[in-house]
């Protein structure tokens, strides 16, 4: 039984570098078998364990990505990247291009 | 030889020249097992990552951690670990370490190199610089692989090459770099961002530099100068002394202009331009103060609202606005309303998708469904403000309308309200300002004074719906440009509205820490001009070089041009 989820990356980067990051070691702590596609760009899934599969992805702000883990952990993995992912990948600030600065 | 480059960052620099190339190399014991190379690769730049977070440059550490993930990722290993199965055994004999230990390199390479190229292909510009990071990755195991070092510079020396990983730099101990020199790279990228924080002159996009190099390999010192992007190789002693007569120019420039701190910014004549800050977290603070700025112009709150998974609680937002006017005391304070909408929405706000976010839900336009999250904001600022020796100013973005004015205005009416039946201590009122950034507003200025107490300018965004051109369009971004007569004619506008009402007017865009903009909005009548803090001693120092006479000429010229770069003409260079 493997748990999918569908998510919006909402951070000002997307899942460039430092967010890219972000999710991959999270993902890394689990188990599980941790797959995530591109549903905007209809990208075909990669293994979310891969900065450079994840990086690949191209997702943007704004894009929807979909989660799909199967494994012993699936539900905490799901529950973790979830967290992750809403409370915008660790970007504490806006990024100074996207910040409107006055 | 010289050489002319993009300047990516200032200063001038003078030294042995250090060459550096990814492959370049002692012989040190290999590592013929890939798995444990990665895993030695990704040690060594966490190592990095932390020693250069220590040093305060987090972005860089970032990108060497995510560097630390590239060394050990499943795709690129199991990538070099099947073609390496087809290393050939001579004549069923096994290699020669060092041979194979060549050949597993050579694998590693070709790999990050392909994967890299992938990456760099796809139709995301940011990517590129991806790219880059995973070669740097695939050239360090190699580097394991095969047993060999980068031999670091052995005295301070100027760094000479294609382009400069920031995995490399970071191994350079702290002073031992004393300038950059790449034939490839942009004012953005990594190398150049690192100079410009060691404060180092870097001189990028210099073509030919790698095959001028390998001609004057006989060449042991080069000289940079990273506000004109001029590098000379073996440099006669004629162009060392107009170089270091240059540099003691520039210096006591810029220490004239540090000398100014703590003065308040006026003209020669003493016409007096309050010169603010604008700051975007609290620990900005400190930084604006130790510059000198004279108060807050702008203090942005988007900071406490994003990268979460919903809004901040009325009390933690109370304790940040707090902590901002303590440091600040008597000096003002303006503090903008959260300033979000579609082009930068905040998860929890829900904010409907829209074709045009630009012109859209943004800024106080949220006074309408999202009232809430505002008035949460707005009874905060109230709280830190209650028992302060000044009073708070509070001011709205995106207005447009007079009716957005009265909404900010029952919005205050009403928090002020909330906290009074609850018997909450609060400031006694708030001066309310408006940002003019939007058109109709500039053109309304005379009917919207009357019904604030002050304006300040957002020039940046103005530009954009003056001249309809996005800021970050790679076409149009160098057309967008805030000195355009048409923009300045808006902020012309303003001021006479204002004056009519008998408000005050700064501005608070990139325009007012512009060397030209500065002078050019003093002239026109602006007497607070708010910056980033790393731009007050500059335009401190500018003012105090001319007449306030000198700066109204000044500025009905540049009324009268036809074209920003009209504008940009109509002052000298510095000195």
């Amino acid at each position: 039984m493997a748990t999918s989820l569908e998510l919006q990356v909402e951070n000002p980067s997307g899942l460039h570098a430092r967010p890219a990051a972000a999710f991959v070691r999270t993902a890394c702590t689990f188990q599980s078998d941790i797959r995530v596609a591109n549903l905007t760009t209809g990208s075909e899934p990669v293994t979310a364990k891969s900065i450079i599969g994840v990086l690949g992805l191209g997702v943007q702000r704004g894009h929807r990505i979909r989660l799909l883990v199967d494994g012993s952990d699936e539900g905490s993995a799901a529950e973790a990247l979830r967290a992750l992912v809403e409370a915008g990948l660790g970007e504490a600030e806006l990024e100074p291009g996207s910040a409107r600065p006055a | 030889m010289e050489l002319a480059g993009v300047g990516a960052a200032p200063g001038i620099a003078v030294g042995p020249v250090w060459r550096y190339a990814s492959s370049a190399a002692g012989r040190g014991r290999p590592s013929l097992d890939i798995r444990v190379a990665a895993e030695l690769a990704a040690a060594e730049l966490m190592a990095l990552a932390g020693r250069v977070r220590a040093s305060g440059r987090a972005d860089d550490a970032a990108i060497l951690e995510a560097q630390s993930l590239m060394a050990l990722d499943p795709l690129l290993l199991d990538a070099i670990e099947a073609r390496a199965k087809s290393i050939p055994s001579p004549g069923g004999r096994p290699m020669a370490t060092g041979d194979r230990a060549d050949a597993l390199a050579s694998i590693v390479e070709a790999v990050a190199g392909s994967t890299a190229d992938t990456l760099a292909a796809l139709p995301d510009e940011t990517l590129a610089a991806r790219a880059a990071d995973v070669r740097d990755v695939g050239a360090r195991i190699a580097r394991i692989v095969t047993g060999r070092v980068v031999a670091l510079p052995d005295q301070p020396a100027i760094a000479v090459a294609d382009d400069l990983p920031p995995s490399v730099a970071a191994e350079i101990p702290d002073g031992q770099l004393l300038g950059v020199a790449l034939e490839r790279g942009s004012a953005t990228s990594h190398a150049a961002i690192l100079a410009r924080g060691l404060g180092i002159p870097a001189v990028v996009g210099v073509r030919g530099l790698l095959a001028a190099s390998a001609s004057n390999i006989e060449a042991t010192t080069v000289a940079l100068d990273g506000d004109a992007g001029r590098v000379i190789f073996a440099p006669s002693s004629d162009e060392l002394a107009a170089l270091e007569s240059e540099r003691r120019d520039r210096e006591a420039a810029g220490a004239k202009a540090r000398s100014l701190r703590g003065q308040p910014g006026r003209t020669a004549d003493g016409h007096a331009i309050e010169l603010l800050a604008n700051i975007g977290r609290v620990e900005d603070a400190d930084r604006a103060l130790e510059a000198g700025a004279e108060g807050v112009g702008l203090f942005r709150t988007e900071f406490l609202f994003v990268g979460r998974s919903g809004a901040p609680t009325e009390d933690e937002q109370a304790t940040a606005y707090r902590k901002v006017f303590a440091a600040f005391g008597e000096r003002p304070v303006v503090v903008r309303l959260l300033d979000v909408g579609g082009d930068k929405p905040l998860p929890y706000l829900r904010l409907a998708a829209e074709s045009n976010p630009f012109l859209g839900i943004r800024g106080v336009r949220l006074a309408g469904e999202h009232r809430p999250i505002l008035l949460t904001q707005l009874r905060a600022i109230a709280r830190a403000g209650a028992g302060l020796a000044s009073v708070p100013r509070v001011m709205a973005p995106m207005v447009a309308t007079l009716e957005d004015v009265d909404r900010f205005r029952s919005m205050v009416d009403e928090a002020f309200a909330d906290l009074d039946r609850s018997g909450i201590e609060r400031a006694a009122h708030f001066e309310l300002g408006i940002m003019i950034e939007v058109p109709s507003a500039a053109m309304m200025a005379a009917e919207l004074a009357r019904r604030v107490d002050f304006f300040s300018i957002g020039s940046n965004d103005l530009t954009q719906y003056v001249l309809a051109m996005d800021r970050t369009h790679p076409e149009l971004a160098a057309a967008a440009d805030a000195l355009h007569p048409a923009v300045l004619r808006a902020i012309r506008m303003t001021i006479d509205g204002a004056r009519a009402g008998g408000i005050e007017v700064a501005v608070c865009g990139e325009l007012a820490g512009d060397r030209i903009g500065s002078l050019v909005l003093a002239g026109l009548g602006i007497a607070e001009l708010s910056m980033d803090a790393g731009r007050l001693d500059a335009v401190r120092f500018e003012l105090q070089q001319r007449s306030f006479a000198e700066l109204e000429q000044l500025a009905a010229a540049a009324l009268a041009a036809g074209s920003a770069q009209e504008v940009r003409a109509l002052v000298r260079p510095a000195r």
